[in-house]
Protein backbone atom coordinates (compact mmCIF):
# COMPACT_ATOMS: atom_id res chain seq x y z
CA UNK A 1 0.00 0.00 0.00
CA UNK A 2 2.58 2.20 0.59
CA UNK A 3 4.75 1.52 -2.60
CA UNK A 4 1.77 2.87 -3.73
CA UNK A 5 2.23 6.09 -2.55
CA UNK A 6 5.42 6.94 -2.53
CA UNK A 7 5.82 5.44 -6.16
CA UNK A 8 4.43 8.42 -7.77
CA UNK A 9 7.45 10.58 -6.13
CA UNK A 10 9.87 8.73 -6.89
CA UNK A 11 10.75 10.82 -9.95
CA UNK A 12 10.38 14.08 -8.03
CA UNK A 13 13.50 12.65 -5.82
CA UNK A 14 15.20 11.61 -8.70
CA UNK A 15 15.15 14.67 -10.39
CA UNK A 16 16.09 16.58 -6.76
CA UNK A 17 18.73 14.29 -6.50
CA UNK A 18 20.26 14.87 -10.24
CA UNK A 19 19.99 18.60 -10.12
CA UNK A 20 21.97 18.91 -6.89
CA UNK A 21 24.89 16.05 -7.83
CA UNK A 22 25.17 17.98 -11.05
CA UNK A 23 26.75 20.87 -9.88
CA UNK A 24 30.37 21.44 -10.56
CA UNK A 25 32.36 20.64 -7.14
CA UNK A 26 36.01 21.27 -5.64
CA UNK A 27 38.03 18.30 -6.97
CA UNK A 28 36.24 17.81 -10.48
CA UNK A 29 37.32 18.51 -13.31
CA UNK A 30 36.40 21.91 -15.09
CA UNK A 31 34.63 21.22 -18.23
CA UNK A 32 36.00 22.56 -21.46
CA UNK A 33 34.23 25.31 -23.44
CA UNK A 34 34.64 27.46 -25.88
CA UNK A 35 32.28 30.97 -26.50
CA UNK A 36 32.12 34.19 -28.46
CA UNK A 37 33.88 37.30 -26.76
CA UNK A 38 31.46 39.97 -24.69
CA UNK A 39 33.49 42.27 -27.45
CA UNK A 40 32.74 39.49 -30.67
CA UNK A 41 36.33 40.11 -32.02
CA UNK A 42 37.35 36.39 -30.59
CA UNK A 43 36.84 32.91 -28.81
CA UNK A 44 37.08 32.56 -25.58
CA UNK A 45 38.48 28.82 -25.29
CA UNK A 46 38.88 27.20 -21.82
CA UNK A 47 41.36 24.41 -22.46
CA UNK A 48 44.09 27.42 -24.28
CA UNK A 49 44.47 28.23 -20.76
CA UNK A 50 45.52 25.07 -19.38
CA UNK A 51 49.19 25.65 -17.49
CA UNK A 52 47.47 28.90 -15.69
CA UNK A 53 45.44 29.28 -12.56
CA UNK A 54 42.07 30.84 -14.08
CA UNK A 55 39.36 32.33 -12.00
CA UNK A 56 36.14 31.72 -14.02
CA UNK A 57 33.36 34.47 -12.97
CA UNK A 58 29.61 33.88 -13.73
CA UNK A 59 27.84 37.19 -14.47
CA UNK A 60 25.41 39.48 -15.11
CA UNK A 61 24.23 43.28 -15.89
CA UNK A 62 21.25 42.86 -13.36
CA UNK A 63 23.25 40.97 -10.24
CA UNK A 64 24.08 44.13 -8.16
CA UNK A 65 26.71 41.70 -5.68
CA UNK A 66 28.46 40.39 -9.40
CA UNK A 67 28.82 43.84 -10.38
CA UNK A 68 30.49 44.71 -6.82
CA UNK A 69 33.02 42.22 -7.39
CA UNK A 70 34.11 43.22 -10.78
CA UNK A 71 36.43 46.29 -9.69
CA UNK A 72 37.88 44.18 -7.12
CA UNK A 73 38.79 40.91 -9.66
CA UNK A 74 39.95 43.32 -11.86
CA UNK A 75 42.51 44.07 -9.19
CA UNK A 76 42.87 40.93 -8.50
CA UNK A 77 43.78 40.09 -12.05
CA UNK A 78 46.88 42.87 -12.55
CA UNK A 79 47.93 41.11 -8.76
CA UNK A 80 49.31 37.91 -10.16
CA UNK A 81 51.63 37.69 -13.49
CA UNK A 82 49.56 37.24 -16.47
CA UNK A 83 51.66 33.97 -17.67
CA UNK A 84 50.50 32.12 -14.37
CA UNK A 85 46.85 33.62 -13.85
CA UNK A 86 44.17 34.88 -15.13
CA UNK A 87 40.40 36.17 -14.96
CA UNK A 88 37.78 34.87 -17.60
CA UNK A 89 34.37 36.87 -16.74
CA UNK A 90 31.19 34.73 -18.50
CA UNK A 91 28.37 36.75 -18.63
CA UNK A 92 24.83 35.54 -18.71
CA UNK A 93 23.23 38.25 -20.06
CA UNK A 94 20.23 37.76 -22.57
CA UNK A 95 21.05 40.92 -24.19
CA UNK A 96 24.71 41.80 -25.13
CA UNK A 97 24.19 45.53 -25.02
CA UNK A 98 22.75 45.31 -20.77
CA UNK A 99 26.55 43.62 -20.44
CA UNK A 100 28.39 46.25 -22.48
CA UNK A 101 26.43 49.24 -20.60
CA UNK A 102 27.27 47.41 -17.26
CA UNK A 103 30.97 47.25 -18.80
CA UNK A 104 31.29 50.85 -19.67
CA UNK A 105 30.43 51.57 -16.02
CA UNK A 106 32.68 49.29 -15.06
CA UNK A 107 34.94 48.71 -16.87
CA UNK A 108 37.20 45.57 -16.94
CA UNK A 109 40.65 44.42 -18.82
CA UNK A 110 40.21 40.94 -18.23
CA UNK A 111 38.12 38.81 -21.03
CA UNK A 112 34.72 38.40 -20.98
CA UNK A 113 33.25 35.50 -22.97
CA UNK A 114 29.39 35.68 -23.87
CA UNK A 115 26.80 32.80 -23.24
CA UNK A 116 23.12 34.86 -23.68
CA UNK A 117 22.13 30.84 -24.16
CA UNK A 118 22.91 30.23 -20.56
CA UNK A 119 24.44 26.84 -21.84
CA UNK A 120 27.76 27.62 -20.14
CA UNK A 121 25.89 28.07 -15.66
CA UNK A 122 24.10 25.17 -16.87
CA UNK A 123 27.62 22.88 -17.40
CA UNK A 124 28.95 24.43 -14.54
CA UNK A 125 25.39 23.72 -12.14
CA UNK A 126 25.28 27.10 -11.11
CA UNK A 127 23.32 27.66 -7.78
CA UNK A 128 23.74 30.90 -7.52
CA UNK A 129 24.89 34.42 -8.91
CA UNK A 130 27.64 35.58 -8.57
CA UNK A 131 29.97 31.98 -8.64
CA UNK A 132 33.44 31.67 -9.41
CA UNK A 133 35.41 28.71 -9.91
CA UNK A 134 39.34 28.59 -9.38
CA UNK A 135 40.69 26.26 -11.35
CA UNK A 136 44.06 25.01 -11.41
CA UNK A 137 46.82 24.48 -13.74
CA UNK A 138 45.30 20.88 -14.63
CA UNK A 139 42.29 22.01 -15.25
CA UNK A 140 40.83 20.71 -11.90
CA UNK A 141 38.43 23.32 -9.51
CA UNK A 142 39.92 24.20 -6.47
CA UNK A 143 37.53 26.29 -4.90
CA UNK A 144 33.91 27.44 -5.51
CA UNK A 145 32.78 30.19 -4.59
CA UNK A 146 29.23 31.29 -4.21
CA UNK A 147 27.78 34.57 -4.09
CA UNK A 148 29.99 38.12 -2.79
CA UNK A 149 30.58 39.75 0.06
CA UNK A 150 33.44 42.52 0.99
CA UNK A 151 35.87 40.55 2.32
CA UNK A 152 35.57 37.20 0.28
CA UNK A 153 38.27 38.13 -2.47
CA UNK A 154 40.77 37.97 0.26
CA UNK A 155 39.66 34.11 0.55
CA UNK A 156 40.07 33.47 -3.02
CA UNK A 157 43.56 35.73 -3.14
CA UNK A 158 44.89 33.14 -0.45
CA UNK A 159 43.85 30.17 -2.88
CA UNK A 160 45.22 31.42 -5.74
CA UNK A 161 48.53 32.27 -3.92
CA UNK A 162 48.27 28.83 -2.75
CA UNK A 163 47.77 27.42 -6.11
CA UNK A 164 50.84 29.50 -7.64
CA UNK A 165 53.40 28.40 -4.86
CA UNK A 166 56.19 26.64 -5.75
CA UNK A 167 55.35 23.07 -5.27
CA UNK A 168 57.73 21.34 -2.23
CA UNK A 169 59.67 17.85 -3.53
CA UNK B 1 -7.26 3.74 -3.07
CA UNK B 2 -7.23 4.32 -6.73
CA UNK B 3 -9.05 7.34 -6.70
CA UNK B 4 -7.48 8.68 -3.64
CA UNK B 5 -3.78 8.33 -5.60
CA UNK B 6 -5.21 10.10 -8.88
CA UNK B 7 -7.05 12.47 -7.06
CA UNK B 8 -3.68 13.16 -5.09
CA UNK B 9 -2.04 13.18 -8.67
CA UNK B 10 -4.61 15.28 -10.12
CA UNK B 11 -4.33 18.10 -7.38
CA UNK B 12 -0.25 17.88 -7.42
CA UNK B 13 -0.33 18.48 -11.43
CA UNK B 14 -2.48 21.08 -11.28
CA UNK B 15 -1.15 23.08 -7.95
CA UNK B 16 2.22 22.80 -10.13
CA UNK B 17 1.00 24.01 -13.27
CA UNK B 18 1.51 27.89 -11.93
CA UNK B 19 4.99 27.25 -11.08
CA UNK B 20 7.90 27.82 -13.59
CA UNK B 21 11.44 27.17 -12.56
CA UNK B 22 13.75 29.84 -12.37
CA UNK B 23 17.58 29.27 -12.75
CA UNK B 24 19.63 31.58 -11.14
CA UNK B 25 21.42 33.28 -14.01
CA UNK B 26 17.92 33.73 -15.79
CA UNK B 27 16.50 36.18 -12.57
CA UNK B 28 17.30 39.17 -14.44
CA UNK B 29 13.86 41.32 -13.85
CA UNK B 30 13.12 39.15 -10.67
CA UNK B 31 16.22 40.20 -9.19
CA UNK B 32 15.17 44.07 -9.16
CA UNK B 33 15.11 45.40 -5.64
CA UNK B 34 11.69 46.22 -6.81
CA UNK B 35 10.42 42.96 -7.20
CA UNK B 36 11.26 41.83 -4.02
CA UNK B 37 8.77 40.57 -1.55
CA UNK B 38 9.02 43.68 0.56
CA UNK B 39 10.42 46.91 -1.15
CA UNK B 40 11.02 48.79 2.14
CA UNK B 41 12.28 46.19 5.02
CA UNK B 42 12.82 49.09 7.59
CA UNK B 43 8.91 50.32 6.69
CA UNK B 44 7.45 46.67 6.54
CA UNK B 45 9.12 45.93 10.01
CA UNK B 46 7.31 48.96 11.30
CA UNK B 47 4.63 48.31 10.09
CA UNK B 48 4.28 44.31 11.36
CA UNK B 49 5.43 45.63 14.86
CA UNK B 50 2.21 48.20 14.56
CA UNK B 51 -0.19 45.73 13.66
CA UNK B 52 1.12 42.75 16.22
CA UNK B 53 1.13 45.24 19.13
CA UNK B 54 -2.90 45.81 18.45
CA UNK B 55 -3.68 42.49 17.36
CA UNK B 56 -2.36 40.46 20.50
CA UNK B 57 -4.28 37.36 19.28
CA UNK B 58 -2.12 36.62 16.63
CA UNK B 59 0.88 34.45 17.11
CA UNK B 60 4.17 35.27 16.52
CA UNK B 61 4.68 38.73 17.19
CA UNK B 62 5.31 38.14 20.88
CA UNK B 63 3.25 40.08 23.77
CA UNK B 64 0.22 42.59 22.69
CA UNK B 65 -0.22 46.05 24.09
CA UNK B 66 -2.39 49.40 24.18
CA UNK B 67 -2.09 49.49 19.94
CA UNK B 68 0.84 52.10 20.38
CA UNK B 69 3.23 50.30 18.52
CA UNK B 70 5.61 50.91 21.11
CA UNK B 71 6.53 47.73 23.13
Amino acid sequence: MRRRFLTPLLPLAVWLATSASLALDEGDRAPDFQARSLNGDAEVVLHKLHGKVVLVDFWASWCAPCNAAMPQLEKLSKEFPADKFVVLGVNVDKKLEDARHALERRPVSYPNASDPTGMLPKRFGLQTMPTTYLIDQDGVVRLVHRGFRNGDMDEIRKHIERLLAPKKG
Amino acid sequence: MKIITTALLLGLCLAASACQHVDPWERNLLARPDMAWEVDELAATQENHTYFSKEAALPGGGVGGGGCGCN
